[in-house]
């Protein structure tokens, strides 16, 4: 793929803004009352703060993980700023919420706040919605929160394009991922299956009933079918997203006698699931209950007491697992910022890391391209390693944009060191993956790797 | 102020040069708007449009759907399916050249409208059997079934069972996302619909909606929508007078279908993006009602003034984090105000404040500037009264 060819020239379209006059336009849209618009983009490479515009879900059923990653691009920015900033100048960060328009809050925030780079997002199902307007945008978007693997897939012509003939190649040019995603994670769900559970053949699933439990199920099996694992699957739910009641879907996994329950809940679902599950005897009757992104802090916060120990939940990042003094220097300002915060689990979320990477790696890019000209900060990024990342050394492959990041398998346990009233992880696995092994185990499968 | 002036204000005559001066406003406005406010404009104007045709059945025939959202997502997702699947299988790239995407344009909005108007015929010949509350239930029913069959991707699962296709139509609950293409013109070339600024597709949407807006207004002055109201006014009297009260709602409901229909194929492909939860779920089918609300549901141009209240409220509700959190509160305050003060939404509250402004201009040759303060001051001593009894109530 040239990837030069691909790209859009960066500001073609939002220079279009302000054709005449950028400012100064009154309406009344019938109420009478006069506002000033401005329609311009991109805070060029002059004077003044360098603006980072995000966009999280900060209302609803991940309200504490949007929440948590503006809370750790917070802290990153507040870490730069007292610096000295980038080359003098101070970064501005405005996070919103999804809303009910996020391409709208996303233009908005290139064209009315001029943002000169881009956090998000908390939904993958949005952010392929939104992949066509970043691309038309121009400036750099780095995703921090997302789970679907198309959306950095660039091979078009092996999984065909996702915006012109129903293919699940996603990738767009000037997007960049620093979490390990839904590929990373179900690998690693799999190999941990594998080496724990040899002897295991009953597995079940449940899943929230929209694209991201499909597809993390269908990964799973896919890996777990090209490690060679042989298992029946006894019972596949998938309760309504941010459903408030999941009994239903329990008792008929429970029905089913499982040795085995893989899920994909996460956020409020993740609390309401093991919160039900508990109450069922689900985790009396099985030998382990995995999920993909449910390992956060706030999870575990909210849950108290009711989270069993023992079973294993897994998340793109757990504070303190991976012995490294960049992590721990995050944790210790991350804490320091929120300790008297009641709205904030003291403790970074999952996306805490990928958060903190991306501030970081944006700062490090527009120092070394001498400004915010959106082509100059992309060819740095492309291939960019970020030594000083809490989770270890990432770099962000040239072509498909994709962080080498690693995900972490955790035990649930009330013995771990957390600052807050609740379960934490214990004996963590950091597992990775490179795009050559999981094209591998996933032949036969049209499952794109994105990585 | 001349005594022109003040009579020209408190009567209707000055309706041409208004309306002159707003379509000079309309045509300019582009060249010197950004591209988010240019991009803003173009949906709003198509919900103009969207709304102005819901309001045939609500305010016209005394019909409450609460389901108008089934006919823009199925014209979303056949201008999904036009754009990706149906135009390139009919070669309109090797056809057409470089204009290729505006032919694919012109065909999105006439299968938009034929497909809209399939599902009106069908759905609507079932919903007019009942009335009133029960009206509102099934069109709600029947436009939630079309959100489970897009979100459960049960076209494609059919299709599949039949050997065609992979199982995959909708795309569930992610929905259709696609690239309108660029055209290439008397050597110049550009995006038919930009994402950022829709510069050029804003024409286009413009032309397209005063001729919708335009063809409601025809209906609406015609015998045919003398004898919607007139089934709004008292159903029984018309049946009484030999109108075919449920044939004539079934066309009624059919023609609102089309219109909204047309405004769906616009309005996905502005936004290039169809999805269950976005474009089918029940609570897009409120947008419309609440703009005909908010805007009058007894005018034609209610729901006009409804759509661009509706969106320029919630532009600036998003620059005001405080507000954009609670930003469906925002929208229940605007909403009890005009129930309490106006009587047919903004549309009514502007010929209101046009009579005001006659009895300001002459209390204000009378009594000079104080004249003006005082009355103002009745007013809203008026005002806070009547709100006072209301809540009372």
């Amino acid at each position: 793929m040239s990837r030069h060819g691909d790209r859009p020239h960066a500001t073609s379209d939002s220079n279009l803004s302000g054709r005449f006059s950028r400012r100064g336009f009154l309406a009344a849209a019938g109420s009478g009352a006069a506002v000033t618009l401005a329609g311009c983009s991109g805070n060029g490479d002059g004077e003044g703060p360098i603006r980072i515009g995000g966009t999280y879900l900060l209302s609803g059923l991940a309200e504490a993980l949007g929440a948590g990653s503006e809370a750790a691009a917070q802290v990153a920015v507040d870490a730069i700023n007292e610096d000295g900033g980038i080359d003098g100048r101070e970064i501005e960060l405005e996070v919103r919420d999804h809303g009910d328009d996020p391409q709208a809050q996303v233009r908005s925030l290139v064209q009315e706040f001029e943002a000169d780079v881009l956090l998000g997002m908390t939904s993958s199902g949005v952010t392929l919605n939104t992949g066509p307007t970043w691309e038309q945008l121009g400036v750099p978007i780095t995703l921090t929160d997302i789970g679907t693997p198309w959306i950095t897939e660039h091979d078009t012509e092996t999984y065909g394009s996702y915006y012109e003939e129903d293919g699940t190649a996603a990738g767009i040019p000037n997007l960049f991922r620093t979490n390990s995603h839904t590929a990373h994670m179900t690998y690693a769900m799999a190999q941990f299956t594998v080496d724990n559970y040899p002897d295991i053949t009953r597995i079940a699933n449940m899943g929230p009933d929209y694209a991201y439990g499909e597809q993390t199920w269908e990964y799973y099996q896919a890996y777990l079918d090209g490690l060679g694992f042989d298992y029946e699957v006894v019972e596949s739910q998938f309760p309504e997203l941010g459903s408030g009641d999941m009994t239903p879907q329990i008792t008929n996994v429970m029905n089913a006698d499982p040795e085995l329950v893989f899920t994909s809940f996460w956020a409020s679902d993740t609390v309401t699931f093991t919160d039900q599950a508990a109450e069922a005897g689900l985790f009396d009757e099985v030998v382990d209950v995995l999920d993909t992104i449910g390992a956060s802090p706030d999870n575990f916060e909210a849950l108290g007491d009711t989270m069993p120990e023992g079973v294993h939940y897994s998340g793109w990042y757990w504070p303190g697992s991976y012995d490294t003094d960049a992590d721990q220097a995050f944790v210790d300002r991350y804490q320091e910022t929120y300790a008297d915060d009641d709205s904030i689990t003291e403790y970074p979320t999952f996306t805490g890391g990928s958060t903190w990477a991306a501030v970081q790696i944006y700062a490090d890019a527009i120092e070394e391209a001498g400004g915010t000209n959106p082509d100059d900060l992309i060819d740095v990024m492309e291939g960019y390693t970020y030594d000083d990342d809490p989770r270890g050394s990432i770099t962000l492959d040239s072509t498909h944009h994709q962080a080498n990041a690693s995900c972490v398998i955790g035990e649930s346990s009330f013995d771990a060191d957390v600052p807050y009233d609740g379960a934490g992880q214990v004996n963590i696995e950091t597992y990775e993956i490179e795009r050559e092994e999981a094209l591998d185990l996933l032949e036969g499968s049209d499952l794109p790797p994105g990585m | 102020m001349s005594y022109a002036f003040r009579d020209r204000l408190a009567t209707a005559d000055n309706t041409t040069w208004l309306a002159v001066a707003v379509a000079a406003l309309l045509l300019a406005a582009p060249f010197f708007l950004g591209g988010f406010q240019t991009s803003l404009l173009t949906r709003t104007l198509i919900f103009a449009l969207f709304a102005v045709a819901f309001n045939l059945l609500y305010g016209y025939t005394g019909l409450l759907s609460f389901g108008h959202a089934m006919f823009v997502s199925v014209a979303g997702y056949t201008t999904a399916k036009t754009a990706t699947v149906i135009a390139p299988a009919l070669g309109f790239g090797e056809l057409f050249g470089g204009i290729a995407p505006v032919v694919t344009w012109i065909l999105i909005l006439a299968l938009s409208v034929v497909v809209a108007t399939i599902v009106a015929v069908t759905i609507g010949y079932l919903s007019v059997q009942l009335e009133e509350i029960y009206f509102a239930l099934i069109t709600l029913a029947f436009s939630m079934a079309i959100f489970v069959v897009f979100l459960q991707d049960t076209i494609g699962e059919l299709l599949h069972s039949f050997g065609l296709g992979d199982g995959t139509w909708s795309n569930g609950s992610d929905g259709l996302t696609f690239r309108m293409g660029e055209v290439q013109l008397f050597g110049s070339e550009f995006r038919l619909v930009s994402l950022v600024d829709p510069f050029h597709y804003y024409f286009l949407a413009l032309f397209i909606v005063t001729l919708g807006l335009y063809a409601l207004w025809r209906i609406v002055r015609s015998p045919f929508g003398m004898i919607c109201q007139a089934i709004r006014e008292n159903p029984d009297r018309a049946r009484a007078l030999g109108i075919n009260v449920t044939y004539h709602q079934w066309m009624t409901f059919i023609i609102s279908g089309m219109f909204s229909g047309l405004a769906g194929g616009l309005l996905v492909s502005l936004s290039g993006q169809v999805n269950p939860e976005a474009h089918a779920h029940w609570s897009f089918s409120a947008v419309p009602v609440l703009m005909t609300v908010i805007g009058g549901p007894y005018s034609f141009l209610g729901p006009v003034f409804g759509a661009f209240a509706h969106e320029y409220l919630r532009w600036i509700i998003r620059q005001f984090p405080l507000l954009e959190e609670y930003w469906q509160f925002s929208f229940g305050v605007l909403l009890l105000i005009v129930v309490l003060f106006l009587d047919n939404g903004v549309a009514g509250g502007i010929n209101r404040f046009r009579a005001w402004l006659g009895v300001a201009s002459t209390r204000y040759a009378d009594d000079g500037a104080g004249g003006v303060v005082a009355f103002t001051r009745e007013t809203v001593t008026h005002y806070l009264s009547l709100a006072g009894e209301k809540l009372a109530r």
